[in-house]
């Protein structure tokens, strides 16, 4: 099921591109032909403007303002799932920042508390993490929409504790039967690990100020402090851990825009073209 | 923009040669057998085929399957240590099963040992590792004793059981 899950998420991830593809819209030049260069001789009566040759374009292209500033809000998967999963408590706050016209300033701060009730092994994991990188939004947006549908990375930085509340003996041989399963309680603190996260994620305005999105990540390990004879199987931000250092992950956030400043979108530039003769 | 696409389709691939991790692989080393050796007395570097031996481990009516049958004649077994405890004992019954009673031999062999416990992995959970008592590693002791041991000498080759690639235990008969 897990796996299956893990290739869905694959799957998705590729499709959510084809639509970033589906959507993007090259400039259309406009002609130079068609761009007339006039001067305007004001009649004597009226107060004198400034002559010089000015570009009148026959488009009407409105003057279309970009919104700059923060964006906040909270992982409400993280946090719904406290309700129906008496084995894990977390917070996850979102944030970003515009800093160019398709880059964003993107972090997550987290923290979670969650009991993994595996066949052999009951562990709890608690811990914070934080996360810091960026988004490039690769979505041409229409007229005013403020849509997102972003690639980004991130580094990611977690500290926890694991305690161990029971585990069981693998015996191939069960010839003196299954053996029971043994309580420990035993606590390994101290534990860090970083990593590395690949994230897709789409964030569409519903209204006002107010965005909804999900990000899918990608995640691979670079350090993990290991606890003595046990293993980091859950790591909070990273989630599950697998044989090799890869792992999965995604959010459901809700988010609130502030506008920090405004931008004018500067109209396309077209090189005009010299004919040499 | 095809560049992240290729970039985001090699890290997909990159996902589905994940290995499964749910099930505990057959091949991971995981607690140990005590694996013995039978080695002829007259000849000690001879291996020597045992007749029809029983082994039950004490408590039990049913005796450890070889190959699916309870009793071997080979050469060479593996046998699980209790992983609760310190001690295992077993009884070796030579021509198992025989209608001529007098052939019929019981020894019993008590293990004593100390464990320690190794993590494996999620699928696994733990194995137990057992290190024999380096004073007193066995007890041997036989059914009756107006009768003879057919296990003439018992040698502790490795008193670490950590694996099943070598022979821990060779007893002489």
């Amino acid at each position: 099921m897990k796996h299956t899950l893990r290739s869905f998420f694959s799957i998705c991830l590729v499709l959510s591109l084809t639509l970033v593809q589906a959507q993007e819209t090259t400039p259309v030049k406009s002609d130079p032909k068609t761009a007339k260069t006039e001067q305007i001789i004001p009649e004597a009566p009226l107060p004198l403007v400034k002559i010089s040759p000015e570009i009148i374009k026959n488009d009407s292209i409105p003057v279309k303002t970009d919104r700059y500033g923060v964006r906040v809000g909270v992982d409400l998967y993280k946090l719904t799932r406290a309700l129906y999963d008496k084995d894990y408590k977390g917070i996850e706050l979102v944030g970003d920042y515009r800093l160019t016209k398709k880059y964003f300033l993107a972090a997550e701060l987290g923290n979670e508390n969650k009991t993994t009730d595996d066949d052999r092994v009951n562990f709890t994991t608690k811990g914070s993490y934080i996360k810091a990188g960026f988004d490039y939004n690769a979505y041409e947006n229409w007229l005013d929409m403020e849509n997102i549908i972003s690639i980004g990375m991130r580094y990611g930085f977690s500290t926890f504790n694991q305690q161990l509340n029971s585990y069981r003996i693998y015996n191939a041989n069960p010839y003196f039967g299954e053996v029971p399963v043994i309580p420990s309680g035993k606590k390994f603190d101290g534990l860090s690990a970083s990593w590395i996260e690949v994230v897709a994620g789409v964030k569409a305005k519903v209204f006002d100020n107010v965005f909804v999105g999900f990000s899918l990540r990608l995640n691979r390990l670079i350090t993990n402090k290991e606890p003595e004879n046990f293993s980091n199987l859950y790591i909070p931000g990273f989630n599950r851990t697998y044989d090799g250092d890869f792992g999965v992950g995604f959010n459901y956030t809700i988010t609130y825009f502030v506008p920090i400043y405004k931008k004018k979108v500067k109209p396309i530039a077209v090189p005009k073209k010299v004919e040499k003769k | 923009m095809k560049k992240i696409i290729l970039l985001v389709f090699a890290l997909a691939l990159s996902f589905s040669s994940c290995e499964k991790d749910d099930i505990c692989d057959a091949n991971t080393p995981t607690t140990p057998l005590l694996v013995i050796g039978f080695y002829d007395f007259l000849n000690p570097s001879v291996l020597k085929n045992v007749s029809n031996l029983k082994v039950v481990g004490e408590g039990m009516t049913d005796g450890i399957l070889f190959n699916g049958s309870q009793t071997t004649s080979g050469n060479t077994i593996s046998i699980p240590l209790k992983t609760v405890g310190t001690s295992t004992t077993y009884s070796f019954t030579l021509n198992s099963g025989n209608p001529n009673s007098v052939l019929i031999d019981e020894d019993f062999i008590k293990f004593d040992y100390t464990t320690q416990e190794l993590f494996v992995s999620r699928a696994c959970g733990y194995k137990s590792i057992f290190t024999l008592d380096p004073t007193n590693p066995y007890t041997h002791t036989d059914a009756t004793a107006a009768n003879q041991k057919w296990i003439k000498f018992i040698s502790v080759e490795k008193s670490n059981i950590e694996n099943e690639n070598e022979t821990h235990i060779k007893i002489f008969f």
